[in-house]
């Protein structure tokens, strides 16, 4: 990489870069488009509301009890039992019906009173008062309650927790369902009915296999993901409340990592990570005059105080203008450093550059994300007063902000893609790490110039700054650049970098196939 | 009078329970609240607690028949269902608890307890263990108990 280029903020650093041939090359300019068109056509899942949700339960409820020819109280009843699945329920059902009865409480006659108690009275189970007939329920199996003590049962079953779903008769011998319409009948306050409707779906995202609740924070939305739907093997989900996560665990997106990768290393730093990532996020000693300095923006590019004003890489330490990347796990130095250390200490030293560099980026990531509410909040109406932009005009900067917090966390998981990457694949390492050094510089250069390059044009000196222009090419030419490059290093991760296999590996970088095989 | 407002089905159950008590079990309320009933329990026989007898108590909250009674033994009893403070590990005081039981049944239960521990669902983990690992010896620390602390003199 031409290092003249890395250091001139001046003009615009995405000209004639082999960062950015690298991926240019060959590729169709029509798909310039598609991280933002992929919400449309194509998409396995569906954001469902609360509406959306009950109008989904009523249709699957409705279809059991038209070809079943059961109350709409029993299709739920049964739905529930098997997961929600009509296909289970229609199987189990025309195989034997009257199993299926019986391992749901279900009579094989109508609700009534039956005739266990004959004459016009009878005495309540619960409270033992005697009451006339037109008093007294029971779900179908003749055990008579009043309606008082029907009220309490069930609302002391509601207030208890979702079990209420599942409700029988009170008499302990008794296996008769309560439904919900005898829920509805009798139910005490309208607040006990509400609840158990929420049970009720809830129960249906729950317990249905193909929906599940989105994991963001206070968010109420579930998806319902469809594995059949084509398209690529990933369970990425961005819900409406603007949370990412991975809808098979349920963790962050964790491109181009599997969700076992995922489990593995997560397990890996579980108890110390917290403060580990927290402190490694604070604070370090200046490489050149060892005062304490402060991290407080997202990019890796750190300046000293005045007067030493040393420049420098934070995860490496190393003089910024010397930098090329420092993503590369060196054994060799590590070994050359103690050549008496023990192969766990060896380990654990291998783990330890993973581990900061992952945590960096998550951290660097959770800082973009403030940023970029910052930036929301203050800076545009700022550049709207200094630049006389309209805020459509500045929609760039939002982007780029996007685009960073989602490189982040891509780069974030690329350092555990590459602990496990097996020792002995010495050409997919060496791509893998020319790769991830690539994108870590890319990205480091959109991170700064979003960061840093923005400051000046936030000040008022009563007129708009001449380099405005200049600037917004720039940051869109990066934030356009980083999005391409980093898309299809997820694609060539998770392929497994199989191209080693096909191409020449001697010329890594300069002939690696990824914008052709792209296809 | 704090007992004016008691239900009727306490009231009838009371009644029941002094006319025609279960074989082995004694319930009677206390005077002065109607909801606290004093429990006598005699050890079934062919059971290391035989020959002894067992004091309760047992309390009706507010929410009884919806809720379950709150019973303790007031005896010291060496069982892997009873802890230190007398409380028991039956199913149909907690989860399993329906406003159709009664003091009646609740208190048959607690005698068939006695009659058959059950060490695999246990509230003591020590006794359950012993009881695990050397049976013979649990139940004869269990009849020493019985001799010491619920000979009813
Ligand atoms: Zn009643
Ligand atoms: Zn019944
Ligand atoms: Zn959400
Ligand atoms: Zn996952
Ligand atoms: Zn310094
Ligand atoms: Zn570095």
């Amino acid at each position: 990489m031409d290092e003249n280029d890395l250091n001139s903020d001046d003009e615009i650093a995405i000209d004639d870069d082999c960062y950015y041939d690298f991926f240019i090359k060959g590729d169709d300019p029509m798909d310039s488009e598609d991280a933002k068109s992929r919400e449309g056509s194509g998409q396995k899942y569906t954001i469902l509301n609360q509406a959306d949700i009950r109008k989904r339960q009523e249709d699957v409820i409705a279809a059991i009890s038209t070809v079943l020819s059961v109350s709409g109280a029993t299709a739920t009843i049964l739905l529930r039992h098997f997961n929600w699945s009509v296909g289970k329920v229609h199987e189990a059902w025309f195989a034997d019906e009257d199993v299926v009865r019986k391992r749901v409480g279900l009579l094989n006659y109508e609700k009534q009173l039956s005739d266990v108690n004959a004459g016009d009275r009878a005495t309540c189970g619960i409270c033992f008062d005697v009451y006339p007939r037109y008093r007294i329920f029971s779900v179908g199996c003749g055990h008579p309650f009043c309606r008082e003590c029907w009220g309490g049962y069930i609302s002391s079953a509601i207030n208890d927790g979702p079990g209420c779903l599942t409700l029988r008769c009170p008499d302990v011998s008794c296996s008769a369902a309560a439904d919900r319409d005898i829920i509805d009948m009798l139910a005490l306050s309208d607040d006990d009915k509400k609840k158990y409707s929420q049970y009720l779906l809830r129960s249906y995202v729950e317990e249905s296999k193909q929906i599940k609740w989105c994991p963001g924070p206070d968010c109420e939305y579930a998806v319902e993901f469809d594995a059949g739907g084509g398209g690529d093997d990933s369970w990425d989900v961005s819900c409406r409340c603007s949370y990412s996560f991975c809808w098979n665990c349920l963790e962050d997106s964790h491109r181009p990592v599997d969700c076992q990768t995922v489990s593995s290393w997560l397990s890996k730093n579980t108890d110390e990570s917290e403060t580990k990532i927290w402190i490694l996020a604070r604070t370090k000693p200046c490489p050149r005059c060892q005062k304490s300095i402060e991290k407080n923006g997202g990019c890796m590019h750190m300046t000293c105080n005045p007067p030493c004003r040393y420049e420098f890489c934070w995860i490496c330490l190393g003089d910024w203008y010397n930098h090329e990347t420092c993503n590369r796990y060196n054994e060799a130095a590590d070994v050359e450093a103690d050549k008496n250390r023990e192969d766990a200490e060896k380990h654990v030293t291998k783990y330890t550059h993973y581990f900061d560099r992952w945590a960096a980026n998550h951290s660097s990531r959770q800082k973009a994300i403030a940023e970029m509410q910052r930036v929301q909040s203050v800076q545009i109406r700022k550049l709207i007063e200094t630049q006389g932009k309209a805020e459509y005009e500045l929609l760039f900067i939002t982007d780029a902000w996007e685009q960073i917090i989602g490189c982040r966390q891509v780069l974030k998981w690329t350092y555990a893609y590459g602990y496990y990457l097996p020792e002995n694949e010495h050409t997919k390492r060496r791509l893998f790490e020319f790769l991830q050094g690539e994108a870590e510089t890319g990205l480091e250069r959109l991170h700064e110039c979003a960061e840093l390059e923005l400051n000046q044009f936030l000040v008022d000196y009563g007129s708009p700054l001449e380099g405005f222009k200049e600037f917004e090419v720039k940051l869109k030419g990066l934030t356009m650049v980083t999005r391409k490059y980093f898309e299809k290093l997820v694609r060539a991760l998770e392929n497994g970098l199989s191209e080693v296999q096909v191409s020449g590996t001697e010329e890594i970088g300069q002939n690696f196939p990824m914008a052709s095989a792209e296809g | 009078m704090a007992n004016s407002n008691l239900p009727r089905r306490i009231i009838k159950e009371t009644q029941r329970l002094l006319s025609e008590p279960a074989p082995g079990i004694s319930a009677s309320p206390s005077e002065d609240n109607m909801r606290y009933f004093n429990v006598m329990i005699l050890g079934p026989t062919q059971s290391p607690y035989e020959g002894g007898v067992f004091k309760l108590e047992l309390f009706l909250p507010e929410e009884y028949p919806m809720a379950a009674p709150k019973v303790r033994f007031l005896t010291k009893i060496y069982h892997p269902n009873i802890d230190k403070l007398g409380r028991i590990c039956l199913d149909i005081l907690k989860d399993k608890w329906s406003p159709a039981l009664q003091i009646r049944t609740v208190l048959l239960s607690i005698q068939a307890l006695l009659s058959a521990p059950n060490p695999d669902d246990p509230l003591s983990e020590n006794i359950a263990k012993h009881w695990k690992t050397n049976e013979a010896e649990a139940v004869e620390t269990a009849k020493e108990w019985t001799r010491l602390y619920a000979s009813g003199a």
